[in-house]
C-alpha cells in the first residue's frame, strides 16, 4: 500500500496537508449544524477519495478520508459523510466489482446518491471490531440483520438502531448473515422497499441524524446479495474498525477546535486586570487540553496509517484511537466550556454543540470501555 | 520511521541475540541491598558492555560512537527493556545532558576532551539547583568571579544525582551580579577533584542517598571550562536541555511499554485478579497511554533532529511521562495490597522498574518533581507552545 511505503510518505503527507487547509477553508464559513451543501464536497472531491479512478473517484486512501473525517470534526459540520462515504464507500470497497456495486461508488463520488451502510446498533457496546483470534460474539453482534431462502430470493429480517445517516439515503447497505450463522454478506436495498422501515431517531446532538431500521421480511433480489472479496468476518470487522476511527478522528478534531477556542478566549477575556489566561489555574488546565489533544493526536494517526495499510493489528490500534481520543475529546469541550464561563453555557456560544457532539462520539461505535475490553482480551 | 523494515528486523535480531547472552540473568538479586561501591562497580561494568557492542550511546554522532537512526535507537531501547537490562542511571547526565551541551555549545577543545572520556566511563553531575532557586532556577546565588585565566565559585547546590561518584560537574553559576538574574549566569565544567568541594548526600523518600548537596568554597575553575559566552549560561542550559528534556524520554518510554507494563500484567496474573474487569479495563487505559507516549516521543524526536520541535513539545512529553509512570505505580501498588508494603529494598541499578510497586511508586515523585516541576512544565506548555500571557511579575 502507498500510504506505508517511505518512498512516497512526504508526497502524500504534503497532499494530506493541502487537503486538510481546504478543507478547513471550506468549513469555516459554514456555522455548525446546517446541513451539508453536499454538491460542494462532491466537487471538493471528497466524497470519492477511496473510490477508483475509472468511477469518477481520487484512488486515495482512508488516510484521506480521516482528513476530512477530522476537519468535519472541527467544524461540527453536519451530513451523511459518516454514513455514506465512510462506511458506505467503505462497505463497497470490500465488494469485488460488479455493475451495481460500480454504479453506487461513482454515484457516492459524484454526490448523486447516498449509500449508506448499516452495521450493528451504533449505541451498542457490542458494535467492536472482531479482534485477532478468540473474541466470540462480536461479528455476530456486529451483523444483526440475517437473510433467510423464499422461493423468490432472499427475506431480511432484523433491527440496527442509531444508524448513522439512513434516514436520508437512497440506498441501504445492510450487513448481514445468510441464515442463522452464516457468514457475513452485504445486502443492497432500496429504503422503501416493503417491509424495511426507516424511523428517524432525533437526537441532542443536532449535528448528527440517526435512524432505527428494521427489516421484517424485506424482501431481497437474488442480485442484491453481495459476498464480500476477502474473508468476509475479517471485512466486517475492518468496516467496524474504520466506523471506531472515523468518529475518533472527528472527536480529535472537535477537541482541537475547543481548545482552539479556549485558548483565543482566555489571552483576551480580562478579569481582576488582567488576561484570564494568565492566571495559573487557566493556564494549567490549557496546558492539560493541549497534552490530551497531542495524545489523542498520536493514537489517532497511528491507527489510520494501520487501517490504510491493512496492518494485522489495525483493530489494537482503532481500539485504542477510539477509547483514547473520544474520552479526551469529552474532557477537553467540557473544559472549553468551563474556561469560558458564563458565556459558555449560554446557546449562543455553540460550546454546548461541540460538547454534545463529543459525549455522542464516545457513545458511538463503541464505548472507551468497550473498546478496551477488546484490548485487554489480549492479555490472558 | 524512516529506516527500511528489514534493516530494522536484522539489526533487532542482533540486538536480541546480544542481549540473551550479555545481560546477567540473576543482576537483580545480586544487585539487592548491595554497598555503593559494588553498585557503582556494576553500573561502570555495564556501561562498558554496553559500550563494546556499540550500544552506549546511540543517539550520539557517528564520529564521537554514535550514530544511530531514530528507528534503530526506538528497536535499541525496547529489546533492552524487553531483555530486563540494568538502567544506565550513573551515565545518564554525562551520556544525555553533558554530552547534548558540548554538542551544542561547546568548544572542539572541550568536546574532544571529554566525549571519548565520557564514552570510557566519565560520570557527570548536573550542578543547577540551589536551596533558593528550585523552580525560579534563575534566581541562583553560587557566584563566579573572573580572576585571570580562571573563575573563582562560592555557593550552593542542591538536588546533584550521583555527585558522590562523580568526575565533572556541569554548573550554572552567576557571573554578573547587577544583571537582570537571566543574563548574568555562565555555564561552567567543573573537575569534582577541585580544592575547596564538599558533597554531602542527602537521603531521599525511597531510603536512598544519590542526590547530593555540594558546597563550593573558593573553587577555582579554568577560563577554557566555561561553555559558551559569560553571561549567556541560561541560553545555553535552555537550548540543550528543553530538547534532551525530551530525548531522554525516548529510552523511558520504550521501558516503560516494554518492562513497567509487562510487569504490570505479570503481577496481575499472579495475584488472580487478570479476570476482574475493573483491573482489565485499567491495564488496557495504561496500554493505550503507553503508546500514545511512545508516539508521542518518537515524533519529539523525529522533529527535533529535522529542527522543527515545537517549544514546548519537551515539557509536554516530560509531564505526560512522569504523571502516567505515577498512576501505574500507583496501580501496581493497590493491585498489590498490604504484601507490597513488605518490600523494604529494591535491587541497585533498577530505577523505578523494580517491580517493587511500593517502592517504585515513592520513587515516582522523582519524576514529577526534579527537571522542572509539573507546575512549572504546565507553565511552559501554557505559555510557550500555546502563547498565553505570561504571570504578571
Amino acid at each position: 500500500m502507498a500510504a506505508g511505503s517511505p518512498d512516497v510518505g512526504d508526497d502524500l503527507a504534503s497532499v494530506r496537508d493541502e487537503l486538510r487547509a481546504v478543507a478547513r477553508d471550506l468549513l469555516r464559513k459554514t456555522p455548525p449544524a446546517t446541513p451539508a451543501d453536499w454538491a460542494l464536497f462532491a466537487s471538493a472531491g471528497w466524497l470519492g477519495l477511496e473510490v477508483p479512478a475509472f468511477l469518477d473517484g481520487a484512488d486515495a486512501t482512508f488516510a484521506e478520508v480521516a482528513v476530512i473525517a477530522q476537519e468535519l470534526g472541527r467544524a461540527a459540520a453536519a451530513g451523511p459523510y459518516l454514513g455514506a462515504i465512510v462506511l458506505g464507500v467503505g462497505a463497497l470497497r470490500e465488494l469485488p466489482p460488479c455493475a451495481g456495486r460500480d454504479t453506487l461508488l461513482r454515484q457516492a463520488a459524484n454526490g448523486d446518491a447516498l449509500g449508506v451502510a448499516v452495521l450493528a446498533e451504533g449505541s451498542a457496546d457490542g458494535a467492536v471490531g472482531a479482534g485477532p483470534a478468540g473474541e466470540r460474539g462480536r461479528t455476530e453482534t456486529a451483523a444483526p440483520f440475517r437473510l433467510e431462502r423464499a422461493a423468490d430470493g432472499w427475506r431480511l429480517h432484523g433491527h440496527a438502531a442509531f444508524v448513522p445517516d439512513a434516514a436520508r439515503a437512497t440506498r441501504l447497505l445492510v450487513l448481514a448473515r445468510e441464515g442463522a450463522d452464516g457468514e457475513p454478506v452485504i445486502v443492497d436495498i432500496d429504503p422503501r422497499a416493503s417491509g424495511l422501515r426507516v424511523a428517524p431517531q432525533p437526537v441532542l446532538d443536532e449535528t448528527r441524524s440517526f435512524a432505527l431500521v428494521t427489516a421484517d421480511g424485506a424482501e431481497v433480489a437474488e442480485g442484491s446479495v453481495w459476498r464480500f472479496a476477502a474473508d468476509p468476518r475479517a471485512a466486517a470487522a475492518r468496516l467496524l474498525d474504520r466506523a471506531a476511527v472515523a468518529v475518533a478522528c472527528d472527536s480529535l478534531g472537535l477537541a482541537e477546535a475547543m481548545l482552539d477556542a479556549t485558548v483565543a478566549y482566555a489571552r483576551v477575556r480580562e478579569q481582576f486586570g488582567r488576561p484570564i489566561g494568565s492566571f495559573q489555574a487557566v493556564k494549567h488546565a490549557c496546558a492539560d487540553m493541549l497534552v490530551a489533544v497531542a495524545v489523542s493526536r498520536e493514537l489517532v494517526s497511528a491507527a489510520v496509517a494501520a487501517l490504510a495499510s491493512g496492518a494485522p493489528d489495525a483493530g489494537v490500534a482503532a481500539s485504542m484511537a477510539k477509547a483514547y481520543a473520544c474520552g479526551a475529546a469529552l474532557d477537553v469541550a467540557g473544559k472549553a466550556m468551563q474556561l469560558h464561563g458564563g458565556i459558555g453555557y449560554t446557546w449562543e456560544s455553540g460550546i454546548h454543540v461541540y460538547l454534545k457532539r463529543a459525549a455522542l462520539n464516545r457513545a458511538l461505535f463503541g464505548s472507551p470501555a468497550a473498546h478496551r475490553q477488546r484490548l485487554a482480551a489480549r492479555y490472558r | 520511521m524512516t529506516s527500511a523494515g528489514v534493516d530494522t528486523d536484522e539489526f533487532r535480531a542482533a540486538v536480541r541475540s546480544w542481549c540473551r547472552s550479555s545481560v546477567p540473568a540473576d543482576w537483580r538479586s545480586a544487585q539487592a541491598g548491595v554497598p555503593e561501591a559494588e553498585y557503582v562497580a556494576f553500573q561502570k561494568w555495564w556501561f562498558a558492555e554496553l559500550r563494546s557492542a556499540g550500544y552506549a550511546v546511540p543517539h550520539w554522532p557517528a564520529r564521537w560512537g554514535g550514530g544511530m537512526s531514530l528507528a534503530e535507537q526506538v528497536v535499541l531501547y525496547s529489546e533492552l527493556a524487553a531483555h530486563d537490562a540494568p538502567r544506565l542511571v550513573l551515565a545518564f547526565v554525562a551520556i544525555h545532558h553533558a554530552a547534548a551541551t558540548l554538542l551544542a555549545a561547546g568548544t572542539d577543545e572541550q568536546r574532544a576532551r571529554h566525549l571519548p572520556a565520557i564514552l570510557q566511563g566519565e560520570i557527570w553531575v548536573q550542578g543547577f539547583s540551589e536551596p533558593e532557586a528550585g523552580s525560579d532556577l534563575a534566581s541562583l546565588r553560587t557566584t563566579a568571579v573572573r580572576d585571570g585565566d580562571r573563575y573563582i565559585v562560592n555557593g550552593q547546590k542542591l538536588w546533584a544525582s550521583g555527585a558522590t561518584h562523580a568526575d565533572w560537574c556541569l554548573l550554572l553559576a552567576r557571573t554578573s551580579p547587577d544583571a537582570p538574574k537571566r543574563r548574568g549566569i555562565s555555564y561552567f565544567l567543573l573537575d569534582m577533584r577541585s580544592p575547596g568541594l564538599d558533597v554531602r548526600p542527602i537521603k531521599n523518600a525511597v531510603g536512598e542517598s544519590h542526590f547530593c548537596e555540594i558546597f563550593l568554597q573558593d573553587v577555582a575553575i579554568p577560563a577554557g571550562c566555561l561553555v559558551g559566552e559569560e553571561n549567556a549560561g541560561w541560553q545555553v542550559a535552555q537550548a540543550t536541555l528543553g530538547a534532551e528534556r525530551g530525548l531522554t524520554m525516548l529510552e523511558l518510554a520504550e521501558r516503560l511499554g516494554n518492562a513497567g507494563f509487562r510487569w504490570l500484567v505479570a503481577s496481575c496474573a499472579r495475584l488472580g485478579v487478570l479476570g476482574s474487569p475493573l483491573v482489565a479495563d485499567r491495564l488496557a487505559e495504561f496500554e493505550t497511554e503507553i503508546a500514545g507516549l511512545r508516539a508521542l516521543c518518537r515524533g519529539l524526536v523525529e522533529r527535533h533532529e529535522a529542527g522543527r520541535a515545537g517549544p514546548a513539545e519537551a515539557s509536554m512529553v516530560k509531564l505526560y511521562y512522569s504523571e502516567l509512570l505515577q498512576r501505574l505505580m500507583d496501580f501496581g501498588t493497590q493491585i498489590e495490597g498490604l504484601p507490597g508494603m513488605e518490600v523494604l529494598r529494591k535491587p541497585a541499578s533498577s530505577g523505578w522498574e523494580s517491580g517493587a510497586w511500593m517502592l517504585d511508586f515513592i520513587g515516582s515523585w522523582e519524576w514529577t518533581i526534579p527537571g522542572g516541576t509539573s507546575e512549572i512544565q504546565r507553565t511552559i506548555i501554557a505559555e510557550r507552545g500555546l502563547g498565553l500571557p505570561r504571570e504578571p511579575a
